[in-house]
């Protein structure tokens, strides 16, 4: 499979962090992209109002398994305002790849799943 | 098997009544298995569905008997069709036979007690319950449903009803509709996972068990023996998640549609992810019998053609075993 992606995209996609189901979550949305059938969904185990364990299930593209991966790397331990203040540019930059504007929506789904997961516990 | 309910359905649409016959015995072979059902609808022209025989030699005697017992308003009779040497090298078999055929005359305008015995051996079947159901040819008729028949009794024949194997379809794409059609008519349980509810719709998938959801937690219920698994997404992020599963469950067959370069490159991501080499040479891609079509209704039918082939431990089944054939130019 060709690789147009750098290999932060390429180590996570292949080595995905944090890709299990929480035994006790307290806070999961699964977010879903009608258009192109991306489905990640994000689990959290959140105590005292920290992000004690984060992890993610999906059925995604590379750039978007990337970035669910790298989100929950980074969420694990932050408190929840913490968690919320992550924007989409900070997971693109994470990703370390020129993202195409067409498939920026691969980047952002998990973050969605995850605003979504907080606003609802 | 195919569906008896709803071959009966078919017919109740436009037959009052029909007959049912069954081949309850064979001597000398019989190219159809015992349990084979033709329904002849009344008047002569009545329709006709299923068949006892391949071709139908047979049947038209068949047919011909069942016209007789109609009209003569008998409910049941057990009948013997007789094709001699002669009259076999006639109709271009090997040798000549004999078939016994069960001939049953079904209501399908009321309610009705031969359709209401298989309905309540179908219902069983399809809740995953091994039936059976038992007929006494011999002495006065009787018949019924049991869970366990044992060793048949004299002048008995016994129809057993399995829970049909599933077929799990991921991806709902063209070829997949064309697959579920096919595989339905082959007595298969479909399952169609998809993440877009836009393409598992219930117009493309008649008759199929429709889940839309994370494909690999969709379709990891029916990882079991004897059930065969599909992938013609075309696409890796809903193929290797359920390939992840599918190749360490006890299903029959794993299969993917791509080209060898996708699919040796698929086969590489999943040796990243330590899947053995034994799990990886399970998976059948590219997918289907080398019949060289293009189309849709094509691949599917290659694909059919390949689940039979491996469910009858056919060596033309493992297609990357077999030297590639060229194209004609």
């Amino acid at each position: 499979m060709s690789a147009p992606f750098g290999t932060t995209v390429l180590e996570h996609f292949r080595r995905p962090r944090n890709r299990r189901p929480l035994e006790s979550p307290t806070a999961v949305h699964e977010a879903f992209n009608p258009l192109c059938g991306d489905r990640v969904r994000i689990e959290l185990r959140i105590v005292d109002d920290i992000v004690r364990e984060a992890a993610f299930t999906a059925s995604a593209c590379a750039i978007c398994t990337a970035s669910a991966s790298l989100l929950t790397e980074r969420v694990t331990g932050l408190a929840v305002a913490g968690a919320r203040a992550i924007t989409e540019r900070d997971l693109a930059l994470s990703l370390d790849t020129n993202v195409p504007a067409a498939r920026a929506r691969c980047v952002a789904l998990p973050l969605d799943a995850m605003r979504v997961a907080l606003a609802a516990r | 098997m195919a569906d008896l309910l709803e071959q009966l359905e078919t017919l109740r649409a436009t037959e009052p009544r029909v007959v049912m016959a069954t081949l309850v015995a064979a001597r000398g072979g019989s190219p159809r298995p015992l349990g084979a059902k033709l329904f002849v609808g009344e008047g002569g022209g009545g329709r006709l569905l299923g068949s006892v025989s391949i071709g139908g030699c047979v049947d038209a005697r068949v047919v011909e008997q069942a016209d007789r017992l109609l009209a003569e308003g008998r409910a049941r009779e057990l009948v013997t069709v007789v094709v001699d040497d002669a009259e076999a090298l006639e109709l271009g078999l090997a040798c000549g036979a004999e078939f016994d055929l069960l001939l049953e005359r079904i209501a399908l305008s009321e309610p009705d007690p031969v359709v209401e015995v298989y309905a309540q051996a179908w219902r069983r079947a399809s809740t995953g319950q091994t039936t059976f159901v038992v007929t006494n040819l011999t002495g006065e008729f009787e018949r019924r449903v049991v869970s366990d028949a044992g060793a048949p009794g004299r002048g008995q024949f016994i129809e057993r009803f399995a829970p049909p194997d599933t077929l799990v379809i991921v991806g709902a794409s063209d070829v997949a509709a064309v697959l579920a059609r096919l595989a339905r008519m082959m007595g298969l349980r479909v399952v169609v996972v998809d993440s877009r509810e836009r393409y598992a719709t219930a117009d493309r998938f008649p008759g199929a068990d429709l889940l839309i959801g994370m494909p690999a937690e969709m379709a990891r219920p029916y990882l079991a023996e004897g059930a065969s698994v599909v992938l013609v997404s075309h696409d890796y992020r809903h193929e290797l998640p359920v390939l992840r599963e599918a190749l360490r469950a006890p299903v029959r067959y794993v299969g993917m549609l791509a080209g060898r370069k996708r699919a040796d490159a698929v086969r590489a991501l999943l040796r990243d992810e330590g899947l053995s080499e034994e799990e990886i040479a399970r998976l059948q891609a590219p997918i289907g019998l080398d019949i060289g079509g293009r189309e849709p209704e094509e691949i599917a039918l290659s694909i059919a053609a390949q689940l039979v082939a491996v469910r009858e431990g056919r060596p033309i089944a493992r297609r990357d075993q077999h030297p590639r054939v060229p194209a004609p130019a």
